[in-house]
């Protein structure tokens, strides 16, 4: 008996030890090319060999029967088959690109990408903040890229040839509602949030995806950080005022909480100003951030509270004395979002933003109080059938309500209110054909209550790569928008304003080099106009605007050259008319300049700790009207230009002193003229200049991060 | 009694060859890897990896040779593509092996790979991650030498960067290697790399 099962036994092993089936073939690419270094094995098992120099492999196995053969390589799909194991000899295995992969084409008309996450990134997360002359406004980092204008007297995004108020910001996909400061006119504002919150943004100057809409020009993306990367403490101390921030960080969640307390007064004192203050700029801002990471989802929840007001004398040229002005204004926004994944490859995206935005202002003896309340439901399901077919779908609630009461001592008790409500679908699929060729096609439709319109508009967007280097793209997209509050709240019989973009796009890209030509056109309907020289109540509104903005942008950006030096430049041209709010006729609008250019620059001195930046900021002149001539718009101010240098020495890992002077020759700039409404006795028109607050901004600061590791400081925030 | 003998042998019979088969591939892994055949040794290690389900080493080296590779080209899309496949290496062994400081050393190593290579884009982003892991690390096992002598040479690194003295992190060195002398494998093919590393690293201290 136990001589049989010996023998069984050993025959068994036998059997297994001769009876090896050959596996051989050979793998190659789509054109035939081989495949050097391939991993080809039966799946479950041992079992396999990589492929040599000619794409050949061949090894031995003992299975028998039904098998899968995996043949893998790096930046390739993974190829697999089940077949008997006796077939599996002379193969030929073609593998598939994978399109994820860093050589593959991408989409990039009208987009400036920016964080470690892309492909095609314009600017990487330290570009945006150390940029001289933003100051640490991340608004301003981007006024350095082509397709925006300078518009030194407002601060807001000026996208080719579209008003400030047709770009929306939007973070961690959710829209923003006040992106910026409240400020006075004629001054110019920032970024309402500190940038340190922010991981990677996503700046569309046209074409954008499906997914976003009421915007007729760009759209600014900012993604907040998932996980910080540890506790950490920190102090900011600025001349202008005074910060504190703290992360905590658990296991599976974390908390930021930031506070900033600004006063202008101590500055203003020192620096003469143009503005005639009654009480400086003050204000303060709080932020928290809140991460829940679950099993199969990450939890974000944004909250800003800020309070800031100032009172002054504008000048004017109607009234000798000028007007005071006074505004306090208290902004509350929360922001939640929900990302995580269902089943396989579906993809879930929710989230849901609230804002409370509150002002009085005082006009001489006139009282304004207005107070918005908006809101933003979304909801997203984005599926992967595969690397090369992506397809998403989403649905979103807007509401925006809007109250007003103006007591003026000389007219009756005035109130105005309106209510915005829209429901917005939208699908968009993305398709890669190659590694070489990818499409995306969209659409989004959108239905109006308030205004009663429903409105479908198409997005489309083609990218071809020519060579390793180089890729065209090409883009087009409809986009809406319903007129906003200075005008609904007047008027609720309007249509939205529309706009065309059609965008063509070369990008090359070259170890450390970067070139970007993009030409566009972008045509406007429906653009409103009204018959008095603000929104009144009184105006006649309609539909009758229209407009076009045609021009070039181009971008070099260079970091290979010299070593521990950074450079980009910048050009727009822009040709652009419009016939809007109360033009007489189309014109080309006071914020256009017909050419922009930016020359940012970056040295890392070893020796001294220090980043020493310079960024050099020219613009054309901009057309203004002056009504001692016949014609319209038709005058042009002196050209601009702005020299801004900033310095950030690191006293110690954490400790960094940071000095920055904008505008360091103090050019003069004149952003056009303000002419009285009525003639004097010789039968002329007079006027006064449009100019900058001061000539220059200094600031001095010093930052102190007290973290764990002894390491990490506020360089990324400057 | 006699099928029982027999059921018993038989089951040790394939545990061990089971065993054997591990530690062939194993061995065999290895030889490629120091007959200068790299990549085919990462092959065979993740066939393994792939095969095995309990065994967090196969994975832990298929990583390592993707993320050391990364040095010896200029190829973004190459590196970009080999430190993507060894991250998912690493949430693998993870996966298998909970709270592993070697892990958590490796994944320091592989941001570090980020960083080195395009430090303008991954720097910011990656650095304090790099800080982070070699914490953690350390946290879970404060003895061990690659955590203690990798973790002083990346701050001697950014010592060098930010103008301070690297040399105030030579101790550490020295710590590491007596505790390289010291140490006992738990576990076959257990890593035990460092030693050899520590000449280049000492480097910095002799300046």
């Amino acid at each position: 008996m136990i001589k049989l099962v010996l023998i069984s036994i050993v025959s068994m092993y036998a059997h297994a030890l001769f009876a090896q089936t050959a596996i051989s073939g050979k793998v190659t690419d789509k054109t035939g090319s081989p495949i050097e270094g391939a991993n080809i094995y039966i799946e479950g098992s041992y079992d396999g060999g990589s492929s040599n120099e000619n794409g050949e492999f061949s090894f031995t196995t003992s299975l028998t029967a039904q098998q899968t053969i995996t043949a893998s390589f790096l930046s390739f799909e993974t190829f697999t088959k089940t077949m008997p194991v006796s077939k599996m000899n002379a193969l030929t295995i073609v593998l598939r690109e994978d399109v994820n992969s860093l050589e593959s084409v991408v989409l990039t008309a009208g987009n400036f990408a920016a964080g470690d996450n892309s492909k095609a990134s314009v600017l990487s997360p330290l570009d945006i903040v150390t940029t001289a002359g933003a100051a640490g406004d991340y608004i301003g980092a981007f006024q350095t890229l082509p397709g925006t204008s300078n518009v030194g007297e407002d601060g807001r995004l000026f996208v080719r040839g579209g008003t400030a108020d047709e770009t929306n910001v939007y973070i961690d996909d959710i829209k923003v509602f006040q992106p910026y400061n409240a400020s006075a006119s004629n001054l110019p504002t920032r970024g309402r949030f500190s940038p340190f919150l922010f991981k990677g943004t996503n700046f569309s100057t046209g074409g954008f995806s499906a997914e976003y809409g009421d915007a007729l020009s760009g759209v600014l993306l900012l993604n907040t950080i998932d996980t910080p990367d540890q506790d950490k403490t920190e102090i900011s101390l600025i001349n202008v005022g005074a910060g504190i921030g703290h992360t905590k960080k658990w296991k599976k969640n974390s908390l930021s909480i930031n506070t900033f307390y600004l006063n202008l007064k101590p500055y203003q004192d020192i620096v003469p100003q143009r503005v005639d203050w009654i009480k400086a700029p003050e204000s303060f801002s709080g932020e928290a951030v809140y991460r829940q990471q679950f099993k199969n989802g990450l939890l974000k929840v944004y909250s800003a509270l800020s309070d800031t007001n100032f009172e002054l004398t504008q000048e004017d040229i109607n009234i000798a004395e000028g007007i005071r002005f006074k505004l306090r204004n208290k902004n509350f926004y929360s922001n939640t979002s929900y990302t995580g994944t269902l089943e396989t490859d579906w993809k879930l995206t929710t989230g849901a933003s609230f804002a409370l935005d509150k002002n009085r202002i005082g006009i001489e003896e006139t009282k304004v109080h207005n107070e918005t309340q908006s809101f933003h439901l979304k909801l997203k399901l984005k599926k992967r059938f595969s690397n090369r077919f992506q397809w998403f779908t989403g649905v979103e609630q807007f509401i925006e309500k809007f109250d007003e009461t103006v007591d003026d001592p000389n007219f009756p008790f005035f109130t105005s209110d309106f209510k915005n409500t829209s429901t917005a679908l939208y699908t968009e699929a993305n398709v890669f054909f190659s590694k070489k060729f990818a499409m995306k096609l969209g659409l989004r439709g959108v239905h109006n209550y308030s205004l009663n319109y429903t409105k479908v508009s198409p997005r489309a967007s083609l990218a071809y790569q020519l060579n390793t280097t180089s890729q065209i793209s090409l883009a087009y997209g409809d986009f809406n928008q319903a007129p906003k509050q200075d005008i609904l709240k007047y008027s609720s019989q309007l249509a939205p304003e529309k706009a065309s973009h059609f965008i063509f796009n070369y990008l090359y890209q070259k170890k450390g080099r970067m070139l970007r030509l993009e030409g566009y056109y972008k045509t406007y309907d429906n653009l409103i106009k009204y018959t008095t020289a603000q929104p009144e109540y009184s105006s006649l509104y309609s539909n009758d605007g229209e407009g076009y903005a045609g021009g070039i942008d181009v971008l070099w950006k260079d970091k290979k050259s010299l070593k521990n030096f950074e450079y980009w430049i910048s050009y727009s041209y822009l040709n652009t008319q419009r016939d809007y709010k109360n033009f007489e006729r189309s014109a080309t609008p006071n914020f256009a300049a017909t050419h922009t250019a930016s020359l940012v620059g970056k040295y890392w001195i070893q020796d001294w700790k220090s980043m020493v930046g310079a960024s050099l900021n020219l613009a054309s002149g901009r057309p203004y009207d002056n009504p001692n001539t016949k014609k319209f718009q038709a005058e042009k101010t002196k050209g601009f230009s702005a020299l801004n240098l900033n310095w950030a020495y690191l006293i110690s890992q954490q400790k960094i002193l940071y000095i920055s002077v904008s505008n360091a020759l103090g050019t003069p700039a004149t952003f056009g003229y303000q002419y009285a409404n009525t003639p004097n006795s010789n039968g002329t028109f007079e006027r006064r200049a449009i100019q900058p607050a001061a000539d220059r901004f200094f600031i001095v600061g010093f930052f102190w991060t007290i973290s764990t590791d002894k390491k990490d400081n506020q360089l990324d925030r400057l | 009694m006699k099928t029982v003998i027999l059921i018993l042998v038989s089951f040790t019979v394939n545990m061990l060859t089971a065993q054997t088969h591990y530690d062939e591939g194993m061995k065999k892994a290895f030889e490629l890897w120091e007959s200068d055949k790299a990549d085919e040794a990462a092959n065979l290690f993740e066939r393994i990896a792939n095969a095995e389900d309990q065994h967090w080493l196969p994975y832990y080296y298929a990583a390592q040779i993707n993320i050391i590779q990364t040095y010896r080209t200029k190829d973004a899309a190459a590196i970009e593509a080999r430190l993507k496949k060894a991250q998912k290496f690493i949430n693998h062994a993870n996966l298998i092996s909970k709270d592993n400081a070697e892990l958590f050393i490796l994944e320091a190593m592989l941001n570090t790979a980020y960083v080195v290579y395009n430090p303008s884009n991954y720097g910011m982003t990656h650095s304090p991650k790099v800080e982070a892991l070699y914490q953690q690390a350390k946290s879970l096992d404060s003895m061990n030498p690659r955590a203690i002598l990798n973790h002083a040479e990346w701050k001697m690194g950014s010592a060098k960067y930010f103008g301070t003295d690297p040399k105030q992190y030579c101790p550490e060195i020295n710590k590491a290697i007596a505790l390289f002398e010291n140490i006992e494998n738990k576990t076959p093919y257990y890593p035990t790399w460092g030693l050899n590393q520590v000449a280049r690293i000492q480097k910095n201290c002799d300046e």
